[in-house]
């Protein structure tokens, strides 16, 4: 009986021991992420220090990223970015709050520091001044610019405030603002778009390309870096790489790129066997110097409604000779083709921006401005009326996709989707224009056009007032 | 009279003459080289008063800049540093009497502008060992080392440093937050 007794007396201590001694890890940290270690063995500001401590509880997902970024190798912490100088307008309100937490063992006063939530590329700029220098004056900084000074969408105010938010600002950018909180606001913000204006006037955003927090250069060098904003029925760059003959390439061998070599070291053959946007617009090459500058090395303007040289883009005339630009990506073509490929392959290609400009775009455009002309087109709005809508198309969709397709080599958007569509497009228009002039009936307007409601104001920030 | 002797009354003749007008030279660079001399113009003086409060005056060195260490060629390059400092006093005379009204911001553009980097390396040499600002030393190579057509001045990210109307003294020594430059001016 005894015996018996202390059998289950122990057997019950044994079973409290086991469950006391191996508690689940899930009951222990629920719903954590596993957190990367990082021991403070380096000289760190003490600021930095709790930034550190308190986000890689709070947002183990930020941590992590820099922590596994060259900038925390190199020992560039949150503060040499995040840092603001008291009385800067874009100086987080709600942060402070943070540092009166005395639960926290960071919340200190002592740790108090201002800190801007954007980080704008005049900040990176303190760091790499030629990379921003260079990016500041590419197409890719001065899009919002260029898109108010071209787009009927804005300009004549056809789509609604949040049709632009999640639809035209995601990539080109927002006009950054504080509300009357004192915090960002939340229609211009989160955005990285690679044109954002800043609030300390700086143009655009660096982490279009290397996001937040691990800003690799592996990252950039990659096609995918890109694709995020250079693909659809507009301009599909992503799409016609992957059907031409380097993204092949690059889908059959990428893994074996070195994409991680010393920035100014990656080189054609060696880290890699075909090019990816980047290697072509703006990485070193042989002779030619690397650039942060896309509009570098172009010779025409494939975007553009009539195709023109860089320099002649009225919206943001490049300041350079096509000439040079054309040589220079023809050096980039040489690392790996012969003259005779790259100059043959040129002359294809400045054919079709020829035939595009002086068979499609022009006889359409006269077309439209003699309807305007004769009155049988409304010009009030645009989008609003069937032919206005066919000759943006046109230019807009199949005009891009025919002359970049020829220019990067994928046959199927030069022709089926580009030159095709082109061809019926012109026919369908040029039908319903005759139409309108032969029996003197003016256009249908779309009476019920649909959220039409966005602001038409140009940026005062750009545009001054 | 023999030829020596002449020859010394000459050389004698010429230090009297010469020794009080260097003295007198070298004394009036020296009094009109001051930051008090210079805020002695009503224009200048708001510049003094800032630059005061600056860590170009307030560090743990005791080291003061003073208004020509910056502002004028050094005076080892002596034809330089005396032509431009006689020239730049004429000049400010002039404009004294002729100009509606002194703008502060032009001057300060002109002044960025007018900056040679040798000007501040005069003191600031060792730009390259700061093993606890990574970000500084990569930024100070491509001033130092500059890839071509991508020359920089210290004064396109180092501004608003000196001259800055202050309500307290800045000391360098009880900067609480990290110095850091503020990025592209230009951008």
């Amino acid at each position: 009986m005894r015996r018996r007794r202390l059998f289950i007396l122990s057997a019950a201590a044994i079973a409290l021991l086991i469950a006391a001694g191996v508690p689940t890890n899930a009951a222990a940290q629920p719903n954590y992420a596993k957190v990367k270690e990082y021991r403070i063995e380096r000289s760190v500001p003490p600021e930095a220090v709790a930034c550190i401590e308190c986000h890689r509880a709070a947002n183990p997902g930020i941590f992590d990223d820099w922590a596994r970024s060259r900038h925390a190798s190199a020992n560039i912490t949150c503060l040499d970015c995040h840092l603001a100088q008291p009385g800067d307008q874009d100086v987080a309100k709600g942060h402070d709050k943070h540092y009166a937490n005395t639960d926290l063992p960071y919340s200190d006063e002592k740790y108090k520091v201002p800190i801007a939530t954007v980080v704008t590329p005049k900040d990176c700029s303190r760091c790499h001044p030629d990379e921003v220098t260079q990016y500041s004056k590419s197409k890719h900084a001065n899009t919002i610019e260029i898109i108010w000074k071209l787009d009927p969408w804005l300009n004549k105010g056809m789509n609604s405030d949040n049709e632009r938010k999640t639809g035209c600002y995601h990539c080109h950018g927002t006009v950054l603002k504080i509300d009357d909180a004192g915090d960002l606001a939340p229609d211009t913000w989160p955005n990285v778009g690679v044109g954002r204006l800043n609030l300390d006037g700086s143009k655009g955003s660096c982490t279009s390309c290397h996001s937040r927090h691990r800003f690799a250069v592996s990252e950039a060098r990659r096609p995918e870096a890109c694709d995020s904003c250079h693909l659809g029925p507009d301009h599909p760059q992503i799409e016609i790489y992957e059907e031409s003959k380097h993204g092949t390439i690059y889908n059959a061998f990428g893994d074996e790129f070195n994409f991680k070599a010393a920035a100014g070291t990656w080189t054609p053959g060696t880290d890699y066997r075909a090019p990816t946007c980047a290697a072509c617009h703006m990485s070193g090459s042989g002779k030619v110097m690397g650039t942060h500058d896309v509009t570098e090395r172009l010779s025409w303007e494939t975007q553009a409604p009539l195709t023109v040289r860089p320099a002649d883009f009225k919206p943001f005339p490049a300041g350079n000779d096509w000439q040079v630009e054309r040589e220079k990506m023809k050096n980039v073509c040489r690392a790996c083709h012969g003259n005779s490929w790259i100059d043959d392959f040129y002359q294809g290609f400045d054919k079709a921006v020829e035939e595009y400009n002086e068979v499609y775009f022009k006889p359409a455009k006269a077309m439209l401005d003699n309807l305007y002309g004769k009155d049988l087109l409304d010009k009030t709005k645009f989008f609003d009326e069937h032919l206005e809508l066919q000759f943006y198309e046109l230019w807009h969709h199949e005009g891009r996709r025919a002359r970049m397709g020829a220019m990067m080599m994928a046959p199927d958007y030069a022709w089926w989707h580009g030159f095709y569509e082109c061809k019926s497009r012109f026919n369908e228009f040029m039908e319903e224009a005759d139409h309108l002039i032969a029996t003197g009936k003016k256009a249908y307007v779309y009476p019920k056009y649909p959220n039409a409601t966005g602001d038409t104001t140009r940026p005062p920030k750009i545009f001054g007032k | 009279m023999k030829k020596t002797v002449i020859a010394a009354i000459l050389v004698g003749i010429g230090i009297i003459i010469a020794f009080p007008l260097f003295s007198m030279t070298y004394y009036t660079m020296v009094r009109t080289s001051t930051p008090e001399f210079c805020a002695s113009c009503h224009e200048i003086k708001p510049a003094v008063v800032a630059w005061r409060s600056s860590t170009h005056v307030n560090n743990p060195q005791g080291f003061v800049a003073d208004c020509m260490d910056c502002h004028l060629p050094a005076p080892h390059k002596t034809f330089d540093f005396f032509f431009a400092k006689t020239f730049h006093g004429i000049k400010d005379v002039i404009k004294h009497f002729t100009i509606e009204e002194y703008d502060r911001q032009k001057n300060r553009e002109a002044a960025y502008a007018s900056f040679d980097n040798a000007q501040c390396r005069k003191c600031h040499r060792n730009l390259l060992t700061m093993p606890g600002k990574r970000g500084a030393m990569l930024a100070h190579k491509t001033v130092l080392y500059p890839r071509p057509g991508y020359e920089k001045k210290c004064v396109d990210c180092h501004y608003d440093l000196v001259h800055n109307d202050r309500a307290t003294i800045m000391y360098k020594q009880y900067r609480r937050l990290p110095y850091q430059a503020k990025g592209l001016r230009k951008l």
